[in-house]
């Protein structure tokens, strides 16, 4: 069936494919020429699809048709009634015994095809339509497959356009870094150098206190040294009458 | 009535021409086959009819014995549709006759059992003496068990015919049963004629369940001796 729609669009379309071979979409079945020859069995034309229609099973509808306008509605049917009638009255057909085991027969089939016909009919249009179906799939899985590929490989381009990033964050890292030590070694150096400087000030420092403590001991040396034994006793004697002065006037006090 | 009774049976011959031939090919117009993926909904039926069949009954068999599908599955379909169609009134049955069951019978036994002895000859031989049989009873036996395996042809050939020949002869007796009571007393032709409809469905059964016992019982014999 799909052969024949093939062959009839290329057929149709022969003319123009030949004339158009050089130029546009259909250069890619110019190529390719199918009937070259005198098209006489060319366009085939399509198988249809359905049977004709019949009535009783046997009977085409164009009987019905045919003897429509002469006999109306009901002529056939007094046709084939009158046929079985004389064939049977005339003994032209004898009834036998094989007449009933015709009727069981013919009976039984016309009944089980009324009833599991249409069932049967949608079991097997789904047995073609699984074939089609699986097919179909195997068509949708090779394209997502093709898909997912083109897919990552616009992915992967989109990827290397943003590869400046990862240089640029390497190239600030590096930055950073580079900074940081200048930063630790600059401050190891005003360490060091303060270190040095805190150094010669303590010294100063120590040389003056010692001076200082040097000049106190020697002033006080002097001093001890000046002061006379007489002077020591009336230093003595004025301090103990001041204690009794200060005592007498601590007893009179409290008496108030 | 008695000539009438196995009328059906006679060989047809008309004008002296034997057209038994083309009654043995006509099945063969109701099987159409065609190259296309996706066929009508006949051939698709007959298509996964035929599969079915083709997996359930080859699939015990290794390579060797799968080699004969074609022919088992040749066999179960003409055996089936001779016997459906063999239903419809006023037509021959050919598996109804002896001969030609004889003629498919035999050559499927002996070419299953000679190659059984040709390629397992040990095996094919071993077939005789079943199991742990009592050491006096073994000559009769041996006896016993070739006459079982010479039997199976005949066997085989006459299962089908007897069934299908008596089929049709009961068949054709409760119709002739109908057409007498039918002058006498209607009710009880009426009720023959149920009878009559039962035994139809059996002989549909029959028809097709000969076909498979047939053809499993020569893949059978195949296993056997592949």
């Amino acid at each position: 069936m799909l052969s024949r729609v093939v062959l009839s669009a290329a057929a149709t379309a022969a003319p123009c494919l030949k004339t158009a071979a050089v130029l546009g979409p259909g250069a890619l079945q110019a190529t390719r020429i199918f009937h070259t020859g005198q098209p006489q069995l060319a366009p085939v034309p399509p198988l249809p699809e359905y049977g004709g229609k019949v009535r009783l099973g046997l009977i085409p509808e164009e009987f019905f048709q045919f003897l429509y306008p002469k006999t109306g509605v009901t002529g056939p049917y007094m046709l084939g009634t009158g046929l079985i009638l004389y064939c049977l009255s005339k003994e032209i057909y004898v009834i036998t015994p094989e007449t009933f085991s015709t009727i069981s027969v013919v009976g039984l089939l016309v009944y089980a095809i009324k009833k599991y016909g249409a069932s049967v009919a949608e079991f097997i249009d789904k047995l073609n339509e699984q074939k089609i179906a699986q097919l179909e799939e195997v068509k949708q899985a090779s394209i997502k497959q093709i898909q997912d590929v083109i897919e990552l490989e616009k992915s992967q381009q989109a990827l290397t356009q943003k590869r400046h990033y990862l240089f640029d964050v390497q190239r600030n890292n590096i930055a950073m870094a580079l900074e940081v030590t200048y930063r630790e070694r600059l401050h190891k150096v005003y360490k060091e150098v303060k270190n040095r400087l805190d150094y010669h000030i303590s010294v100063q420092d120590m040389m003056r206190r010692k001076e200082q403590e040097h000049m106190i001991n020697w002033v006080e040396k002097n001093v001890v040294q000046s002061i006379s034994a007489q002077q020591e006793k009336e230093t003595i004697a004025k301090c103990i009458a001041d204690l009794k002065l200060l005592s007498k006037k601590a007893q009179a006090q409290p008496v108030m | 009535m008695n000539e009438n009774l196995f009328a059906s049976f006679i060989t047809p011959t008309l004008m002296g021409l034997p057209v038994i031939i083309l009654i043995v090919a006509m099945p063969n117009i109701f099987i159409p086959s065609s190259n296309r993926l996706l066929t009508n909904r006949v051939l698709t039926l007959q298509r996964w009819l035929i599969q079915l069949i083709l997996k359930q009954m080859m699939a015990m068999h290794n390579n060797k014995g799968r080699s004969w599908s074609l022919m088992l599955i040749s066999l179960i379909i003409f055996i089936g549709s001779t016997n459906l169609l063999g239903l419809s009134p006023h037509t021959f049955t050919p598996t109804t006759q002896l001969s030609m069951n004889l003629g498919m019978a035999i050559p499927l036994w002996a070419g299953a059992v000679i190659l059984g002895f040709r390629h397992k000859t040990k095996s094919s031989l071993a077939h005789f003496l079943p199991q742990g049989t009592p050491v006096p009873l073994i000559p009769m036996l041996i006896i016993i068990e070739t006459i079982s395996l010479f039997i199976q042809p005949m066997a085989l050939a006459v299962r089908l015919t007897a069934n299908i020949t008596a089929g049709h002869l009961l068949i054709h007796l409760i119709g002739g049963a109908t057409l007498a009571l039918l002058s006498i007393s209607v009710p009880t032709a009426l009720v023959t004629l149920i009878i009559l409809i039962l035994l139809t469905i059996l002989e549909f059964a029959v028809a097709l369940i000969q076909a498979y016992v047939f053809t499993l019982l020569v893949s059978l014999y195949l296993h056997d001796n592949a």
